[in-house]
């Protein structure tokens, strides 16, 4: 994961500093405090569901950081064509040239294939799917699209990543749709015209005959204006929590200088039901260092702790998003003036 | 007026309420989500007149006071009208009595839009119409009226609030712009008042305070109220119409399946659509053409039908096949069997006697031809409704209040057989007898028997020939009215002192133009034709060929893309012929004088000149614009007495049998190739001197040799220019087509022929058909022939305008002609397909560019489908006309001479269960003889035996193509004041009293 070059002195000051009693590292925080977390939702009205996500900015001029959207679209699929059955999940993750400016086109590539194939991989598993994704059984269903753009890269990438594919993925509204139904007179006539079993000439395979077809043909949106209904299971999308290993201490949101320090990083990706119901959702090592089986319980329980910290605390501030986003701004609209 | 324009820029953070969003379920399928903007300003004007508070108040349409004489209203007020009101009540607003101040609100113009088109154009049309005082108020982009939906609230309710709110401005904005001065009276403030039928949305209003009333409410205490009262579309305002009936009303229609699920069924191939068609014999039986079937889809009894309307865009579902059943052979007349049927009550009784006997009728087993896909009406994807001509059921009127001006229910019964009676509501009933007028219908109840309309406006009495004239025009949806300022104003400047200009290189006109003033060029037309839009030469070449010529007034000129007079055009689509009357397609300046090929004058023109060998072998071809003087303008009579008189032998003379013998030629080729000689009734109305206009005989049109000679060099012409027009615009010529009748059409006529005359009719190709149909001969009546051919012209399908690009290469041909490719070239003055094709054959020839309309598909076929359905209608106007006066020149035979009783011979064409229908073919009429007493009928054999009252006679039979003799009488029919052709046999048997 060399994102950055760094020198071999450059790497041996910060190792040494991190493995110091008391550990230091170079912009002074503690080993277990993460940079600031901003989060906004809705930030694109076009999409279904949105949230523009930032760690680490500067609070004095606003910049710098690690900056990631994420969007979701909702397109309607034909399941005999190429849609699945009960609506699919879709991800990619899109790295800006601007976040990696010293990266070939072809290693850009190779990055936000990797950083896809996590996401991919963790948010559609079966275990996640919502249930609303499904139009019209065995015909059609929503195809949902997640995308999530890099804009820019100061440490800690995929924590970062899924913090902000769990916002936009908990604003997404699918849309209401109901079931346009044929009327089934004409089918009851023809089953009881069978069971009748004298005819013969009936019993040909008819073109007529849909009892095998579910009597739903197509669907209708319920309500033009309105953005719909929460994605199910919003509440369950993973969080993910890295820790960069450095022999046997860890430290958590390291920025990119510390990551090209440490050898090995391990990426633990949990989703909560409550606190003391954890799933681990995933888990990827990244980077040449080894490690001992024995020491992985110990981060998993350390990093289920820390992740249920941020999953929390985002939770908490996705419910105030949506606070902001309606009741606030129709009484701004209301009291205007 | 420069006046500096400004926007407010929202503020980033009210985004989220100020952008609409919403989703879009597209025809694929596919949903997508939409965002606009809005952006809300402070400086929307109110539109009153002089109003102080807003910023530009002078171009302001309402009156400052309001409207000062609706009694409930005494300090004025101003109406507010929501979207249901403009939804069903329009033709309240476009009456010419109806016109107090109207505000328009953008939710309710916007509303209407989404809810119906021609309502939308109709509403705008209002909006700027003289003596109406509309202004459109833009409720959602000013900043105090603009309203956010609220959580969970249905865009129905958020409109309604949005209404509302914009009334209670209104209301705020009047008092605060007329504050109080001190030293003078309080000013008199105008209210506002919101006009809804929703009963819920007034209980609202009043709660806020806002003085709202229901249409009937309002309309009810105006002044002009006994007029507009019946203007108002029949709405289920609960409040005035007695409750007594809802309570036990059953529906007697099933309701209709929601839109979406039509469509779902008509994309699964379970449900099907078409258009509706009425049958003319018997109103509770219809059919629909489903592409899907090669026979169209029976629909039998009311419940079937559904509410379908004749023209109605509707869905069906197709029955099974073992509940398929057959057309019945009996004639049903609504007239006569709904004699009984009280407007008022007739929704009361569930098992009443009408609803017996029509049961009786459709369930009765006297169906004995061959079975139909049968089906029913599930839902109606597009109703043809318009205002329909009508008459008032006298019989329907309470009898006691005949002179009474109360509000009374009656029938009125449309002109059209087609069509079912229409209930309405009027007070001016008593007066309405006897006369026409128009009627159009609301809704169709599933709970109520008959459709709900209202009355538009009177026609005059019936049978004056104003209001007959009126009435056909409007009935067959013929644009009538004088042309207007801007089709003129595209008209030369010169007026008809128009003259070509002297010949030069300079001038435009002149420009790639052929001189051929100096050819004997002449037109035969029938006698007093005006506009004539063609004209011909021949000559022979030094080679021995001959030269020969069709010049065709050269509109396109005159009539350039894409103006009014074009646009015009394009709608009129054709040049109706009436008996007495022309309703022409272009201002007559043009048609009977510019473009009109006039003798012993210039003329511009679009000439085709063919190079042929004596034995008509087109040798080559080319089409040149150019200058003509026509030389004369003969009748098709004079033509032939110059053709025939030997003594005659100048140039003229010689040329017109020099066209006679070529046009023989090409005859002859032509039916060596298979075309049909096609009969249709034609008869000729002589009318009197111009004092009476009253006809005074009906004769049969007749055909003389120079009529064929005109024809052929005009088929000639059509031919050639679609050959060189399809090369040149593969894609969008403008083509004619005749589609071969599918065999099944021709069943019934086989049969017939097979079993009545012996005769093979061999339908295999119109060359089979034709040799066929010469074929069918009965020595010693001549007419026999005729009258087959006549049959064998109902069964085939009629030719059609069509965009090259549109259909199969495969599919172009000219049943009828029997030519590979057709259109129409040489009547650029009557039709407008014809235009088109002038300026294709223009760009073809490199004269002009093509204009960009013509190039595209879509165009070209929404303007061919336009004028199909102008052509199909222009016909059936002229032909209602001949019949008109046929009835009318029948009476007036009968008055002259009462004792001479009318007696002609025809021939039977159908047999009913309890009738027939006779074919009078020197008069051209077709009526229909029913009998009362029961008689026998074998469908099988077409026959009906009818005994003979009295002692032991033998019965006679009468049997399809039998010649009979009737007695012609016209009868006014008294319920339906129509003058109706009445026959009765005379011979073989005298049918008074069966």
């Amino acid at each position: 994961m060399a994102t950055t070059s760094l020198s071999k002195a450059e790497k041996s000051y910060i190792q040494a500093g991190l493995l110091a009693t008391p550990p230091q590292r170079i912009d002074g925080r503690d080993l277990f405090d993460f940079r600031t977390v901003a989060l906004e939702t809705g930030v694109a009205p076009l999409s279904n569901g949105s949230a523009r996500l930032n760690i680490g900015k500067d609070p004095q001029d606003g910049g710098g950081g690690t900056g990631v959207i994420a969007a979701t679209k909702l397109e309607v699929e034909n399941v005999e064509e190429d849609g699945t059955d009960g609506g699919r999940l879709v991800c990619s993750v899109t790295c800006s040239p601007a976040a990696y400016p010293h990266l070939s086109p072809g290693a850009l590539d190779d990055l936000q294939q990797d950083m896809t194939t996590i996401l991919h991989q963790t948010l559609s598993h079966p275990s996640l799917h919502p249930a609303n994704l499904g139009i019209l059984p065995r015909k059609k269903a929503w195809l949902l699209n997640l995308d999530v753009v890099v804009l820019s890269d100061a440490g800690n990438v995929y924590d970062a990543l899924f913090m902000a594919a769990r916002a936009a993925l908990y604003d997404t509204k699918v849309p209401r749709t109901r079931l346009v139904e044929m009327h089934s007179t004409k089918i009851a006539q023809k089953s009881w015209n069978t069971t009748d079993g004298m005819d013969v000439d009936q019993s040909a395979p008819s073109g007529l005959d849909t009892r095998q077809a579910p009597p739903a043909q197509d669907f209708d949106l319920v309500d033009y204006w309105d953005e719909g209904e929460e994605l199910d299971g919003r509440t369950r999308w993973p969080v993910s929590i890295t820790l960069n290993i450095v022999s046997s201490s860890y430290f958590l949101d390291g920025n990119l200088q510390e990551e090209a320090a440490v050898p090995l990083r391990i990426l633990l990706v949990f989703s909560f039901l409550d606190v003391n119901a954890p799933t681990v959702q995933a888990t990827r090592m990244l980077g040449s260092g080894e490690i001992q089986l024995d020491q992985i319980k110990s981060l998993l329980s350390d990093g289920q702790k820390y992740a249920w910290e941020i999953f929390s605390s985002l939770t908490a501030k996705l419910k105030d998003e949506d606070v902001r986003r309606t009741l606030k701004d129709r009484e701004r609209f209301v009291t205007r003036q | 007026m420069t006046d500096d324009i400004f926007i407010q820029k929202r503020s980033r953070t009210e985004a989220v309420v100020t952008q609409r969003k919403f989703f879009k379920k597209t025809a694929r399928g596919k949903v997508i989500k939409v965002l606009r903007e809005r952006y809300l300003r402070d400086d929307v004007g109110c539109g009153i007149e002089n109003c102080s508070s807003c910023r530009d108040s002078s171009e302001g349409s309402l009156p400052y006071p309001g409207a000062l004489n609706h009694p409930t209203y005494p300090n004025g007020h101003f109406l507010l009208p929501d979207t249901n009101v403009f939804l069903n009540q329009m033709d309240l607003f476009e009456h010419d009595k109806f016109n107090p101040p109207i505000i328009l609100l953008q939710t309710v113009l916007e509303e209407v839009r989404h809810r119906s088109l021609p309502l939308h154009n109709r509403l705008k049309a209002l909006t700027n119409a003289d003596g109406k005082h509309v202004w459109i108020f833009y409720n959602e982009f000013q900043s105090e009226t603009a309203i956010v939906r609220e959580e969970g609230e249905t865009p129905n309710d958020r409109n309604d609030r949005g209404i509302r709110r914009a009334t209670q401005w209104y209301n705020s904005h009047i008092s605060v712009a007329r504050p109080p001065i001190r030293g003078r009276p309080t000013p008199i403030l105008p209210t506002v008042v919101l006009l809804t039928q929703d009963v819920a949305n007034r209980q609202k209003a009043e709660e806020a305070g806002l003085i709202c009333a229901s249409v009937r409410q309002y309309v009810k205490d105006m002044k002009e109220a006994g007029i507009l009262l019946d203007v108002l579309a029949a709405d289920g305002s609960g409040q005035i119409e007695p409750t007594r009936a809802v309570a036990g009303r059953q529906a007697r229609y099933p309701e209709y399946l929601p839109t979406s699920a039509l469509q779902a069924g008509i994309k699964a191939s379970q449900l099907y659509q078409g258009y509706f068609n009425a049958s003319a014999y018997n109103y509770l039986e219809g059919n629909v053409s489903v592409s899907a079937f090669t026979r169209p889809i029976l629909l039998v009894g009311r419940e079937n039908m559904n509410r379908a309307v004749q023209g109605d865009f509707v869905v069906i579902e197709i029955f099974d096949e073992s509940e398929w059943k057959a057309p019945t052979d009996e004639v049903v007349d609504q007239d006569a069997t709904l004699k009984n049927d009280d407007a008022e009550d007739s929704e009361n009784e569930e098992d009443d006697e009408v609803h017996t006997k029509e049961t009786k009728v459709v369930l009765s087993e006297k169906r004995t031809a061959e079975k139909q896909p049968t089906g029913r009406v599930v839902g109606v994807i597009k109703r043809n409704w318009r205002a329909y001509v009508c008459h008032i059921d006298s019989t329907s009127l309470t009898s006691s209040n005949t002179s009474s001006l109360s509000q009374q229910t009656v029938f009125a019964t449309p002109v059209s057989r087609l069509l079912p009676r229409i209930r309405l509501r009027t007070r001016q009933a008593p007066s309405l007898v006897g006369q026409k007028i128009l009627v159009t219908i609301d809704r169709w109840e599933t709970t109520s028997r008959y459709p709900e309309g209202h009355f538009v406006r009177a026609l005059g009495k019936a049978e004056s020939k104003e209001a007959e004239q009126e009435s056909l025009l409007l009935e067959f949806e013929v644009p009538y009215r004088p042309f207007g300022k801007a089709i003129l104003d595209c008209l030369p400047k010169e007026g008809d002192k128009w003259v070509v200009p002297p010949k030069s290189d300079t001038s435009p006109e002149w420009r790639d133009r052929q001189d051929l003033r100096e050819l004997l060029i002449c037109s035969i037309d029938p006698p007093n034709c005006q506009d004539i839009d063609d004209a011909l030469h021949a000559r022979t070449l030094p080679n021995g060929n001959i030269e020969a010529g069709v010049h065709i007034a050269d509109v396109s000129h005159f009539v350039l893309p894409d103006n009014p007079m074009d646009s015009e055009a394009a709608s009129r689509g054709t040049t109706v012929y009436l008996v007495d009357r022309r309703i022409d397609m272009l201002p007559s300046l043009l048609g009977t004088n510019l473009c009109s090929l006039r003798p012993h004058v210039e003329r511009l023109a679009f000439s085709a000149i063919w190079e042929l060998t004596k034995d008509a072998d087109i040798i080559n071809v080319r089409f040149t614009k150019s200058v003509i003087a026509s030389k004369a303008a003969f009748t098709y009579e004079e033509a032939q007495l110059r053709k025939d008189d030997p003594s005659m032998q100048d140039d003229l003379t010689k040329s017109i049998r020099l066209l006679n013998h070529l046009a023989q030629k090409l005859k002859a080729q032509r039916m060596a190739a298979g075309a049909l000689n096609l009969a249709s009734p034609e008869v000729k109305i002589h009318l009197d001197s111009s004092e009476s206009p009253d006809p005074i005989d009906v004769e049969q049109k007749e055909l003389r040799e120079t009529n064929s000679l005109v024809e052929e060099f005009m088929l000639l012409a059509n031919i050639s220019v679609a050959k060189k027009i399809q090369e040149t615009f593969p894609q969008t010529a403008v083509l004619r087509r005749h589609m071969p009748p599918p065999p099944t059409n021709f069943d019934k006529l086989k049969d017939l022929l097979k079993k009545k005359g012996g005769f093979n009719l061999d339908v295999s190709s119109s060359k089979a058909l034709a040799e066929s149909l010469d074929l069918c001969v009965r020595p010693n009546e001549p007419s026999f022939n005729t009258l087959v051919r006549i049959m064998a012209t109902r069964c085939m399908l009629s030719a059609e305008y069509f965009c090259s690009g549109s259909v199969g290469r495969d599919t172009f041909g000219h049943y009828g002609l029997a030519s590979p490719i057709y259109t129409h070239f040489t009547s650029p003055i009557r039709r407008y397909a014809d235009v088109l094709v002038h300026r294709q054959l223009s760009a073809a020839i490199g004269y002009t560019p093509l204009h960009p309309s013509l190039h595209a598909k879509s165009f070209v076929e929404r303007i061919l489908e336009g004028v199909n359905r102008r052509h199909r209608l222009a016909q059936n106007a002229g032909r209602a006309s001949v019949e008109f006066y046929v009835g009318l020149a029948l009476r007036a035979r009968r008055e002259k001479d009462p004792k001479n009783k009318i007696i002609e011979a025809g021939y039977v064409l159908r047999v009913f269960r309890n009738g027939l229908s006779v074919f009078v073919s020197k008069l051209g009429i077709e009526g229909l003889i029913m009998f009362k007493k029961p008689i026998q009928f074998d469908a099988e054999n077409h026959m009906i035996t009818i005994p003979v009252p009295g002692s032991g006679q033998k019965d006679v039979s009468i049997s399809v193509f039998d010649h009979v003799e009737v007695l012609i009488d016209v009868e006014k029919d008294k319920n339906t004041q129509r003058g109706k052709v009445k026959m009765t046999l005379t011979r073989p048997i005298d049918s008074t009293g069966l």
